[in-house]
């Protein structure tokens, strides 16, 4: 909200500098975003002089030497001078040593072509007052010498952009901003009087050209004031005005529409103006509005409205949305003559819906649906009629038409300075807290246990602690002490997803991963290309901003590849990236959010070496997988592992595999890239890449292990090659033997391990087949194996293979 | 005698520099002090030797047989060597560069909020964690901020379609899905779900819609943080506030409080900082944070009882932070994740 330091002074002295007042306000709660001062600033050094003489300067044909009389206190001073625009006897500003221009140039005493120069005489772009630089700023009026500048040019003004919290609505004018200050520097507030108006009793009688006004929708429009001025001349407003709106970014129409605009901004309250011919059978009626009802507005929209919206209209047609904006069909013309005044409460949510509804805010709804105090439109309405008497003439007739009433307004809180003293966990005294509560105009009776007045503007105010924030505000929270950190442990640990991102990060960091973080928000398109089954999941969101961030993201790796295009664009020499963060999937039909990590590795990018390393492959990025799931707790091994062989996934067919367990709520993926896409997305080299999601709930925080003993007798080993189908998964057949192998040793002792050592396809071996060699290992927890007993087991698995499987033993 | 044994010995002498395997060691030793070996052969003659001269003799032996040990010793040293040279290949070059993968790195917002984390836990606040997607109600209501108030307008909200099930973001009763606005969420159902104390923070991903610029993004980090007691007072917020900014921005920080308005605070606070250390910014006071003391609405919410337990939460934005503190003038660097940026914090 736009507020000008100018207006304020109309209800408030302010002599401090606009900076302090920026301060004084950002300490009260209202953050200045930013604060523009318009003309000539204030200004130190800088007053009125007459030029005496001019004699020509003896070094440079384009400058002169004056002799310039400043008045009694300064005396005479020599200034060398450039411009020619001047004649002896002309008063002009002069800079004198010690000043500082608003460009930040510093007036020193110095030689100009070796000639002593006491000063300078300035342009009116020098000292900020317009934009002519061309010469001296001539001043009219014969202005006393040595007068400070500011106070011959006085058309100076700052305007604060202040930030104003829902909660204030209080605040969204002038005199609101003026009632803090006057609290904060504990000075008078003068609130324009309107009391030589006439009694509405004694005024002359309206009903030839209005007759009433009724609400059918008192929820909506719970208070309605009407008041007729007739006979008004319309025409500009008067300069000051005009100034004053213009100040604020408002632009002038006429004395009337500036009239309720002004009293808008000086006392929040919203008004309009209807002009009175345009009131069809001369009265006004708020209602809802019918469905589908138009009604174009005064920006020259046509809009259709809704019942649940509210209109004020006459007999036949909508004259303005109500609170939000005025109809064309019924404003202020030129040749208006005649004025209905409407002032008004409408219902925040009311407004506010209906603003939100047809997208269209205002400077009215913007107060209504924060919230104006019903208490206040009697004066509002005193004040604009005042105005428009003032500007536009006419005269203001009976009676003033009221529909609802104004609400009863009394309310008190108890407060307790010991309370206060308790939840401020200071020392404040019992007269602080009075005078801060009384400052801000809120009654205060009782000692110590007070019971406090608020005035019917403070709606916000209805609890101790809100009394609380108020006697802080006023004390200045820049004084609130600090004090010792009381830090009781609670005994809980960090979450386990906090702690299972931090290992994840730690393992992949150690692997010369660099971590990334990319944006949750995708393109659909993007979420299209990774998988036909990602592009059918429902991630849309239901209002993006823009076209390229419309779904949540079902994977970490589209980021991360993006992030890998943009640097091998850029040729940072990037390979391998990481991201951990939340994916969104679907499980069992519905929409889930998970936990993930997903590393790339890219084949190609590091600055060429004098000696080569081999490139990530499958076998490496599965063992990453399984770290990350195993810092989750998971052994992906246990569950089915299954090769992707489909060419719509974004994953090479055949080289990457798949890991997805509903119940355990987790998957995983590793493997090549599909070279193809990578190729679409400008992606070189071969990307190995993984991840791993799991749901928040199933991670655990880790648990104390029980120490398990283990043999100390030597192992012993055997190792068996096997003739298998081509298309069999090594797992399989490591399963199959493991079991058997478990069972030909059961009771006597174990089999420890059992690992692929080779796998072989081709030459030597017929066609459809692999062999895939297998070593286990054996060891007693009693004992030192006897090759005997080893052996003896070891047939019994071979017989066993041959009797119970299709797999054959090779010698 | 002695002059075969002179021989033996001036032999070996001049074929072990022949000797370079293991293999070859084996038969040249073989042919000296093997069964059949030339000193063995002397050796065995010893019994025709007169008793008189054989000390003489003997000596004679043990001269040769150490002569000869000295040769396979050296032997023996030389293929060690030659072995071990041929393991080890040429000698290096420590000056060349190794052609391995340069270090990780950790992302520059990950660092900040584990700082974060890591001051707080000194004062025993613990990280607390909670979905990105959420409901209005956990996100909104529950912290007294209804539909219909103007305060909702403060944070332009992310909606995900009305048909859209979670199956683990649980909902109050049938409000919608939403992208969080602040994870304030958290300390709802961080609350929700245990009594007070309660001495937690929450970072996470928030999300606004705001248009992408230098100082915006529409997913942003932010920390928040909460504390639930008996007697918790404005100073301790400001004591706790105080001890994290100097920590985290270095000593002679100094923070101020301003009156503020969240709906779930009150009162409620922005607060500024000012740090020597932190030339870029001069001596201005710098926006960095919002507080308050929490609203006794959300304790009902969550079934506190107001009069018994009061409290405090603060939140911060992550991004921020970091810019100041790295000096970094534009949000995106952190999005767009080019590897010379990131290498700088690694």
């Amino acid at each position: 909200m736009k507020i000008s330091l100018n207006w304020l002074q109309r209800y408030i002295d302010l002599p401090e500098s606009p900076q302090e007042i920026a301060d004084s306000l950002t300490l009260l709660g209202f953050e200045v975003d930013d604060m523009e001062t318009t003309g000539v600033p204030q200004l130190e050094n800088v007053v009125v002089g007459e030029v005496l003489d001019r004699e020509q300067h003896p070094n440079a044909d384009k400058l002169g030497v004056c002799r310039v009389a400043l008045g009694d206190e300064i005396g005479e001073k020599s200034i060398v001078c450039g411009a020619s625009n001047y004649k002896v006897g002309d008063r002009v500003p002069v800079a004198l040593p010690g000043a500082v221009l608003p460009s930040g140039f510093k007036i020193k005493r110095s030689k100009l072509r070796g000639v002593e120069s006491d000063g300078m005489m300035c342009s009116g772009k020098e000292i900020g007052a317009g934009e002519d630089a061309a010469g001296l700023l001539i001043l009219e009026g014969a202005p006393d010498l040595g007068t400070p500048i500011n106070a011959v040019l006085t058309d100076s003004d700052t305007v604060f952009n202040l930030e104003v919290t829902p909660n204030r609505p209080d605040c969204l004018s002038h005199i609101g901003i003026a009632r803090e200050l006057a609290a904060w520097y504990q000075r008078e507030l003068k609130i324009p009087s309107t009391s030589e108006l006439p009694e509405p009793s004694s005024r002359v009688a309206a009903e030839s050209i209005f007759s009433g006004a009724t609400v059918e929708c008192p929820d909506d429009c719970p208070l309605y004031r009407a008041t007729v001025i007739k006979g008004v001349t319309i025409g500009p407003s008067p300069a000051w005005m005009q100034e004053l709106l213009g100040s604020i970014g408002l632009r002038p129409i006429n004395n009337v529409v500036d009239v309720t605009n002004f009293v808008l901004h000086e006392c929040g309250n919203p008004l309009h103006a209807f002009d009175a011919r345009d009131i069809n059978g001369g009265k006004i009626t708020v209602r809802n509005a019918r469905e589908e009802e138009g009604i174009t507005t005064l920006d020259d929209i046509e809009r259709k409205l809704s019942s649940r919206m509210v209109v004020v209209a006459d007999k036949s047609r909508a004259l303005a949305v109500a609170g939000v904006m005025g109809g064309q069909n019924s404003g202020v013309k030129p040749y208006t003559v005649d004025l209905v005044l409407e002032v008004a409460y409408f219902n925040p949510t009311t407004i506010r819906w209906v603003s939100k509804t047809l997208g269209l805010s205002s400077d009215s709804s913007y107060r209504f649906e924060r919230g104006v105090d019903p208490r206040s439109l009697r004066y509002a309405t005193d004040r604009a009629v005042q105005l428009i008497l003032e500007t536009a003439g006419g005269e203001v007739c009976g009676p003033e038409y009221v529909a609802g009433a104004e609400p009863d307004w009394n309310r008190t809180i108890e407060l307790s300075s010991d309370w206060v003293r308790a939840k401020a966990g200071f020392e404040i005294s019992d007269a602080e807290i009075k005078s801060s509560l009384e400052r801000l105009n809120l009654n205060v009776s009782g000692d110590g246990n007070w019971t406090v007045e608020v005035p019917s503007y403070r709606g916000d105010l209805e609890r101790p602690i809100d009394l609380l924030e108020e006697v802080l505000r006023i004390y200045d929270t820049d004084k609130i002490p600090s004090g010792a950190v009381v830090a009781t442990a609670t005994g809980a640990n960090d979450h386990p997803i906090t702690e299972y991102a931090r290992e994840a990060t730690r393992y992949l960091v150690g692997q010369h991963f660099c971590e990334v973080v990319n944006y949750t928000l995708r393109s659909g398109d993007e979420q299209k290309a990774w998988a036909d089954s990602v592009a059918a999941l429902p991630l849309e969101l239901k209002n993006p901003i823009s076209e390229d961030q419309t779904q949540l993201r079902h994977s970490l790796i589209p980021g991360i590849l993006e992030t890998l295009r943009l640097n091998q664009s850029r040729k940072t020499g990037a390979t391998r990236f990481f991201e951990t963060g939340r994916v969104f999937r679907e499980s069992n039909g519905k929409l889930v959010e998970m936990i993930s990590v997903a590393f790339v590795a890219c084949s190609v990018g590091q600055a060429r070496s004098w000696k080569a390393r081999e490139a990530d492959d499958f076998y490496l990025a599965k063992r990453r997988a399984e770290i990350l799931a195993g810092m989750a707790g998971i052994n992906i091994g246990r569950f089915g592992m299954t090769q992707i062989e489909d060419a719509s996934t974004a994953w090479q067919s055949g080289q990457a595999a798949l890991v997805e367990d509903p119940r355990a709520g987790i998957s995983a993926e590793f493997g090549l890239m599909n070279l193809e896409r990578m190729k679409a997305m400008d992606i070189e080299g071969d990307i190995m890449a993984g991840s791993f999601c799991i749901l928040p709930e199933r991670l655990k925080a880790t648990k104390r292990v029980q120490f398990q003993s283990f043999s100390l007798f030597p192992s012993s080993s055997k190792d068996l090659a096997l003739l298998v189908d081509e298309g069999e998964l090594a797992s399989a057949v490591l399963k199959t033997v493991e079991k058997i192998a478990q069972k030909s040793t059961q009771g006597t002792f174990e089999l420890e391990s059992i690992d692929v050592f080779d796998v072989y396809e081709g030459e030597g071996l017929p066609v459809g087949k692999k062999s895939v060699a297998l070593s286990m290992e054996f060891r007693s927890k009693e004992r030192t194996l006897k090759d005997k007993e080893v052996n003896k087991a070891f047939d019994a698995i071979q017989s066993a293979i041959r009797e119970k499987t299709s797999f054959e033993i090779r010698d | 005698m002695e002059e075969e044994l002179n021989q033996i010995v001036a032999s070996a002498q001049s074929q072990v520099g022949l000797v370079s395997t293991r293999a070859g060691f084996e038969a040249f030793k073989a042919e000296i002090t093997g069964p059949n070996g030339s000193l063995t052969k002397v050796m065995k003659g010893m019994g025709q030797v007169a008793k008189e001269d054989r000390p003489a003799f003997g000596k004679l032996i043990n001269e040769a047989k150490t002569s000869v040990q000295a040769l396979y010793d050296k032997a023996l040293a030389s293929i060690k060597a030659a072995e071990i040279a041929e393991r080890l290949g040429p000698a290096i070059d420590p000056s060349l560069p190794s052609p391995d993968s340069g270090p990780g790195s950790v992302h520059p917002l990950t660092q900040v909020r584990e700082e974060i984390c890591r001051i707080f836990k000194q004062i025993g606040f613990t990280v607390a964690e909670g979905t990105e997607v959420e409901t209005e109600y956990y996100c909104f209501d529950a912290l007294n901020t209804p539909k219909d108030h103007p305060a909702r307008d403060l944070q332009d909200t992310f909606y995900l379609p009305d048909d859209a099930d979670f199956a683990n973001v649980s909902k109050k009763t049938d409000e919608r899905y939403l992208l969080r606005t602040h994870t304030s969420s958290v300390q709802i159902r961080t609350m929700l779900k245990g009594e007070p104390p309660i001495r937690i923070i929450s970072p996470g991903r928030c999300f606004r819609r705001d248009t992408v610029d230098a100082t915006h993004s529409a997913n942003f980090h932010q920390v928040e943080g909460l504390y639930v007691d008996k007697n918790v007072t404005v100073r301790d917020l400001k004591a706790i506030l105080d001890y994290f900014f100097e920590q985290l921005l270095g000593k002679g920080t100094t923070t101020r409080f301003r009156p503020h308005f969240f709906p779930y605070t009150e009162p409620s606070f922005e607060v500024d900082f000012s740090s020597r250390h932190l030339a870029k910014l001069g001596s201005d006071w710098v926006e960095i944070a919002g507080c308050g003391m929490v609203e006794p609405e959300v304790f009902s919410a969550v079934g506190y009882d107001p009069e018994a337990y009061s409290g405090f939460a603060f939140g911060m934005g992550i991004e921020r932070i970091a810019m100041i503190i790295y000096g970094i003038d534009d949000i995106r660097y952190f999005y767009q994740n080019d590897q010379r940026f990131l290498k700088q914090f690694a």
